[in-house]
């Protein structure tokens, strides 16, 4: 049984899925959700513009919850939805500790592995190191 | 005008590959621009780039102006007020250890001129507030005592290295004296005026805000200039003075910006760039290095003691402290004052250059590869304890 279920989102295809699904399985558990967009600084930054980049980060990933929002309230589930900053790995990590979540929801893009040894992968990374259940939707 | 537009149109060109390129590869545009501006002057020529016309200096100039004003709005009066004692110790700290480290090892171990060590020093001690702001967002700690302490700090850094670099090669005549009584009682004046002007003039169609702002640092930047002194001094000490009432105005300074990203800036940093000799540096890369070296070791000895005193784990303190060698704008700006004023040669100023570019990009990986803190297991679990992990409802209740 999930008490309380964290699904990362970011706005891509994978990560849609994945709020359905985590969705989905919030409605059949009785449980919480909390839905988490992660805004990313740049990994080398500059002053004024990485100030820049997370406000505008910050705006455009409160306006990707907003439709997320209205499909949580017409499945009767409730949910919370949060803005962090920083690595989406790490945020969802820190985030289900702070929850307590029982189940980590994320999607996987299915990046070349030539676009992952570059970008590297959030969902690899949270089922690395995540020590709670991962639920991995492509 | 063909030939005008036709550079205009080669600039910002070049602007938007190095755009696109910080989207790519996930970096600051500045580092990009840099980057792009070290290509270009190699492959075009700077002779060919029309770097020293006069329309190309000031569009790059005001680009400074302008950022280096938004740098110092971004500060938290509320936060500085509280913290200003610890905040000053911690950033003094952090200012001196690379300056003098810097400099000591330009006279002494490269057997640079006075002038020319005292500049690397300057360009050295520089701190990027926002890089740190986002570590700080990151960990949570930008609401706790320790991050505004260290946020605040790095404005004290960078405020000794604007004020080292406009005092420091000025002549010391009348007209410094001049410039700093003027910069003084304008600073004061300032935080009076703007709100008054703002709300009789503000928020209307002809951006009166804009040119109020625009008005107070060029002109200021002209006395500067005419002080031999250097314009980005009372630009940021302007934007400190005005964090409490500009800073706090979004609107007006997303508008600043789009003006200073959209169109100066880029000229600032691909000129910037353009100046570096990439044979000068092959020649004699000691000197990027030993800059390198020194600034994150100075860093490392003066702010990660401070984190320690104030608790921060180990990891975050080391991670701070790795990002806090960050410092394109002022480490730049530095330098190419330098070379404008002939402090430094092309190849000095290379060597300069390319360890404010180091000291932004190789802390950071060395941060992130070694420091990330991570917030669960220090080693990636089995394989197979991860599939078993995927979609497998727990048996025990919540919090257990």
């Amino acid at each position: 049984m999930y008490h309380s279920i964290l699904v990362g989102y970011d706005g891509s295809k994978a990560s849609d899925k994945a709020f359905d699904n985590a969705l989905s399985l919030a409605k059949s558990h009785g449980a919480e959700l909390y839905v988490l967009t992660v805004s990313r600084p740049p990994e080398i930054g500059d002053d004024v513009e990485t100030e820049a980049v997370i406000e505008n980060s910050r705006e455009h990933h409160r306006k990707l919850l907003v439709p997320l929002r209205k499909k949580a309230a017409q499945a009767g589930v409730k949910a919370h939805f949060e803005v962090a900053v920083g690595h989406p790995a790490e945020q969802i990590m820190s985030c289900a500790d702070r929850h307590r979540a029982d189940l980590i929801v994320v999607g996987d893009r299915g990046r070349s592995k030539f676009a992952r040894m570059l970008l590297g992968s959030v969902s690899k990374t949270v089922v690395q190191y995540a020590n709670r259940p991962v639920l991995v939707v492509r | 005008m063909t030939e005008t537009w036709t550079l205009a149109a080669l600039w910002l060109g070049l602007a938007l590959l190095a755009g696109l390129a910080s989207i790519w590869l996930r970096v600051a545009t500045a580092l990009s621009e840099i980057v792009v501006g070290v290509v270009a002057g190699a492959l075009i020529g700077t002779v060919a780039m029309g770097v020293d016309l006069q329309w190309v200096r000031f569009l790059a100039g005001a680009g400074a102006i302008i950022l280096t004003f938004l740098a110092g709005a971004e500060l938290d009066p509320e936060v500085f007020r509280r913290k200003w004692k610890e905040a000053t110790a911690v950033g003094l700290v952090s200012f001196l250890a690379p300056f003098l480290g810097c400099a000591a090892a330009a006279r002494w171990l490269l057997g640079w001129d006075p002038a020319a060590s005292w500049l690397a020093g300057v360009a050295m001690s520089t701190t990027s507030v926002a890089v740190v702001y986002a570590v700080m967002i990151e960990f949570g700690f930008n609401t706790t005592d320790y991050g505004k302490t260290v946020l605040a700090a790095c404005f004290i850094t960078d405020l000794g290295t604007v004020v080292a670099l406009g005092l420091l090669f000025a002549p010391f005549t009348l007209k410094t004296l001049i410039f700093v009584g003027a910069l003084v009682a304008i600073a004061l004046a300032v935080p009076w005026l703007t709100p008054r002007f703002f709300r009789r003039y503000g928020a209307r169609a002809s951006e009166l805000e804009a040119k109020y702002l625009l008005v107070l640092l060029f002109g200021l930047g002209a006395l500067a200039s005419w002080a031999d002194s250097e314009a980005v001094l009372p630009a940021y000490v302007l934007g400190m003075m005005l964090a409490g009432t500009v800073g706090r105005d979004h609107a007006l300074v997303r508008r600043l910006r789009t003006l200073c990203f959209g169109l100066m800036t880029p000229f600032y940093f691909i000129r910037a760039g353009s100046f570096v000799s990439m044979p000068a540096l092959i020649a004699a890369p000691a000197a990027f290095v030993l800059m390198l070296v020194v600034k994150v070791m100075t860093k490392i000895a003066g702010v990660y003691p401070v984190t320690r005193a104030f608790q921060a784990p180990r990891k975050e303190g080391m991670y701070t402290t790795l990002l806090m060698s960050t410092g394109l704008t002022f480490g730049t700006i530095s330098s190419l004052f330098g070379l404008s004023h002939g402090v430094v040669d092309q190849a000095q100023y290379s060597a300069l250059v390319t360890a404010v570019i180091a000291s932004a990009v190789i802390p950071t990986l060395i941060a992130n590869a070694w420091f990330l803190p991570r917030h669960h297991l220090p080693a990636p679990t089995s394989m197979a304890r991860v599939e078993t992990n995927i979609a497998a409802p727990p048996a025990r209740g919540r919090g257990s």
